[in-house]
């Protein structure tokens, strides 16, 4: 299916290496001590490479956290280059051309840290190089494309034990899904044992290609040289919010999925539906369709006391109508009242306070009122007002470097999301069940 | 603080011997010479052949299950105390199935219902319905009579009129209101006891059960908890129909707080009963508002207009079926016409909460029967602030 007319990622990086060769860069002057050791009340220098749409995603933010500053940016691109650089609004250096230009930007002394927002074939080597050249890593999920990377990075990152190693994936610095795991920790949804998951979407998934030779650098997200489909673009988020809920990796995965309605020289699945299964008899289930957005995304995680329907952004938790039995005699005293509507019942309870829309005493507000009272008797309820999770993981990471704050999102977390994605991969593609290697005793 | 006021407030009358017996007890409610024979037959039986639960065991201990389920758009909760846990759960469950029955077969929202079949038919051909559903369609009608139509399972079309149906609120304009007033009215269903069939007689009629089918579930739930031995349970249907059997271990009778209308996270009376049922009607669940007026849920079905008069009525009987239906008819009437009533049947007990000219305030009226003969076990004390 491949379309003979078009280049590859790799003879685009080569021709733009010579076209850039012309163009120089600017050393930088100033040249602080790299950040080796947590240094609080210094700047976090950074460089960033892959300033495309995800890129500017938190160059965008980036911009509004004065703990960091971008000395540099590389991207092979130049029109990505260039939005990146306007983006950050920092008059960064920029490296573009050679799909090795990132090493030279990486020689830089004066740089402390390296987020890596590029293809996900590329995430590995640069990770690997950023940490071996002493540097910091942000890097966004996957974190890895194939299976026998992850050792790889692990083993650069314990040869280079100082350094932070943060994986973007953003529900771990949500406030939201914090406040959801500490529910789950505290029995609020009894015995978790489902989550089901689903990304969906109704458009082609592509970016707009102005000359068709740049579909393969453009549309990358297409292709299975550079890309894990749906799986490890938009799973990986899930996977990773039902390894969170388990506090476990899965043990096996099935899977089917297909290119079955955009049927337009893609390689990769235009839907995908998986199970994994995790220690205990517990699943996670897995759609994503590119042709019917009415769910559209996100975590709806089940305990026999509860559920947590849960996106960035807004969460809910609904009270399961389920029984309970217990030993002696409970203090009872009943509420007698106008009846109850059961689409009270079911409308479910914020996991933010959020004004009264009406302002109608009615059955939610009561209920919002006492899950208030509850959740912060049980000490998971905080008041303050939830920032955007980029922006927190960002600020997270950059308080990691120079305040040597806990990561968020480390790499454990890192190697069982992609672990998750590849196997998941491989049980679509093969039709077969995959199971997680034994762990060592 | 609220202002109240307490008017002919009597305390619990003593009640009958504890021998009398339950076909009697159950037979008295429904007044019906049949029914008593059968239910005397089934007491019969059921001396025969006692309904105990499986037996206690020496490692049993006491025991609290409690369940919700959603049926009837609304929530039911039962509590039962016993010995085990697997067992309480079995009995909850046909609980909920039987209400489940129940919802399928009166649901005005289902249309493969009984009632929706009867809705649809019955002003062309008399229909023929299921004893038990006859029966409480009877009662209805009776309730109707008794209460001069303030009480009137005809206001379907009302509460489709008004947007209850589908729970987003209209204000019906008065032309409206006067086309729809002609198909409200009990009058127009009319029954053949003999041959058990139901008719209109005249289009547009509508049945609609809301006010009396939670109680009547209720009341069907505690048989079943009966027939299976169970002597302490609690049942609520969405906190306005609920049944105390028994009393939890240690205690005399189940301790239930009624809503106070103007803040509902407070009590305005608290109650401790034993087998006996409570209702509540009220304004502050089902309503919506328009133009800054409020506009509730319950309609006076002389006028077509929501009632304006009430915020709340509680009604304690001995049959949950009675104080559901009862709690809408006082709700609608209001005090001076239910004393009347209340003068004709016994073993009643209603608090009304009328609002005051400030909207922080209400008064609380509480009426009992003229005649109080409760059964030994049933139990009330009622404490209202």
């Amino acid at each position: 299916m491949k379309n003979k007319k078009e280049v590859t990622r790799r003879d685009f990086l080569k021709t733009a290496a010579v076209a850039a060769a012309a163009g120089g860069a600017r050393p930088m002057t100033a040249a602080p001590a790299l950040l080796s050791s947590p240094n609080p009340g210094s700047t976090v220098h950074y460089g960033f490479i892959g300033t495309g749409t995800e890129g500017c995603n938190l160059l965008k933010r980036l911009a509004t956290i004065p703990a960091g500053r971008c000395i540099a940016t590389c991207d092979v691109y130049a029109p990505n280059l260039k939005r990146g650089v306007e983006t950050i609004g920092s008059n960064p250096q920029t490296y573009t051309g050679s799909p090795t230009e990132y090493q030279r930007m990486l020689e830089r002394k004066d740089m402390d840290a390296v987020l890596i927002a590029t293809p996900l074939n590329e995430h590995a080597q640069m990770v690997i190089d950023a940490l071996n050249a002493g540097k910091h890593v942000f890097v966004e999920k996957t974190m890895y494309f194939k299976e026998e990377e992850g050792e790889q990075i692990r083993k650069a990152a314990e040869a280079n034990s100082r350094q932070i190693l943060q994986i973007g994936l953003q529900r771990r610095s949500s406030m939201l899904y914090n406040i959801a795991m500490q529910m789950i920790r505290k029995g609020a949804l009894g015995k978790v044992m489902f989550v089901r998951a689903q990304w969906h979407r109704n458009n082609n998934w592509r970016r707009p290609v102005r000359d068709p030779k740049l579909e393969r650098l453009i549309n990358w997200r297409m292709y299975k040289e550079y890309s894990g489909g749906l799986m490890a673009e938009l799973a990986s988020h899930q996977v990773d919010i039902a390894n969170w809920a388990f506090e476990a990796e899965p043990l096996s995965v099935m899977g089917t999925g297909g290119i079955d309605y955009w049927k337009d020289g893609r390689e990769v699945c235009d839907n995908i539906e998986v199970i994994f299964q995790y220690p205990g008899g517990r699943k996670m289930t897995f759609t994503s369709i590119l042709y019917n957005a009415h769910l559209n995304y996100n975590e709806q995680i089940m305990g026999d006391r509860g559920t947590l329907i849960i996106t960035i952004g807004k969460g809910m938790y609904y009270r399961e109508a389920a029984a309970k039995s217990t030993n002696g005699k409970a203090k009872e005293n009943w509420w007698a009242g106008a009846t109850v509507t059961q689409q009270a019942v079911e409308k479910g309870i914020p996991l933010f306070p959020e004004e009264a829309q009406s302002g109608q005493q009615g059955f939610l507000d009561r209920e919002m009122l006492y899950a208030k009272r509850w959740l912060a008797s049980m000490g998971i309820f905080e008041y303050e007002e939830p920032h955007e999770p980029y922006w927190v993981e960002l600020s997270n990471f950059m308080a990691s470097v120079r305040d040597g704050k806990p990561n968020a999102c480390g790499i454990d977390i890192g190697i069982a999301d992609a672990r998750a994605v590849i196997y998941g991969n491989r049980a679509i593609d093969t039709g077969t069940t995959v199971y997680w290697p034994k762990k060592e005793a | 603080m609220d202002r109240l006021r307490r008017i002919g407030f009597v305390p619990g009358q003593p009640g009958t011997p504890a021998s009398y017996p339950l076909a009697a007890r159950i037979a008295g409610r429904f007044g019906y010479p049949l029914l008593t024979r059968l239910v005397a037959t089934l007491s019969f039986v059921l001396l025969l052949f006692p309904v105990v639960g499986p037996p206690l065991r020496a490692a049993d201990s006491l025991v609290r299950y409690e369940a919700s389920h959603r049926a009837m758009g609304t929530v039911f909760t039962v509590v039962v105390y016993g010995s085990n846990s697997d067992y309480l759960e079995e009995v909850t469950n046909q609980v909920f199935q039987e209400i489940d029955q129940l919802d399928d077969q009166m649901s005005n929202y289902k249309p493969g219902s009984e009632l929706s079949a009867i809705n649809r038919e019955a002003a062309r051909r008399a229909v023929i319905v299921e004893p038990r559903l006859f029966k409480l369609i009877q009662d209805s009608l009776q309730y109707s009579r008794e209460s001069a139509g303030d009480f009137d399972i005809t206001v379907g079309p009302l509460m489709k009129s008004w947007g209850f149906f589908k729970g987003q609120g209209r204000l019906p304009s008065k032309s409206e209101l006067a086309q729809v007033l002609k198909k409200i009215g009990y009058q127009h269903v009319k029954l053949d006891a003999s041959a058990r069939t139901i008719q209109f007689d005249t289009t547009g009629i509508e049945i609609d059960l809301g006010a009396i089918a939670k109680g009547y579930s209720v009341d069907r739930a505690v048989q079943i908890l009966r027939d299976n031995g169970i002597k302490v349970a609690l049942i609520s249907s969405g906190t306005s129909s609920l049944y105390a059997l028994g009393s939890p271990p240690g205690d005399h009778g189940w301790q239930i707080s009624v809503r106070n209308p103007l803040d509902t996270s407070k009590a305005a009376c608290v109650l401790r009963l034993q087998d006996l049922s409570l209702a509540v009607s009220g304004d502050y669940e089902k309503f919506f508002k328009l133009g800054g007026k409020t506009y509730a849920h319950i309609m006076d079905p002389h006028t077509g207009m929501p009632v304006e008069n009430m915020l709340s009525t509680a009604v304690v009987s001995l049959s949950a079926t009675d104080s559901d239906a009862l709690s809408t008819s006082f709700f609608v009437e209001g005090p001076d016409a239910a004393r009347h009533y209340l003068d004709r049947h016994p073993n009643l007990t209603a608090v009304f909460f009328l609002p005051e000219a400030s909207s922080h305030e209400f008064k609380q009226v509480v009426l009992k029967s003229s005649t109080t003969k409760l059964p030994a076990d049933a139990f009330i004390s009622l404490d209202c602030h």
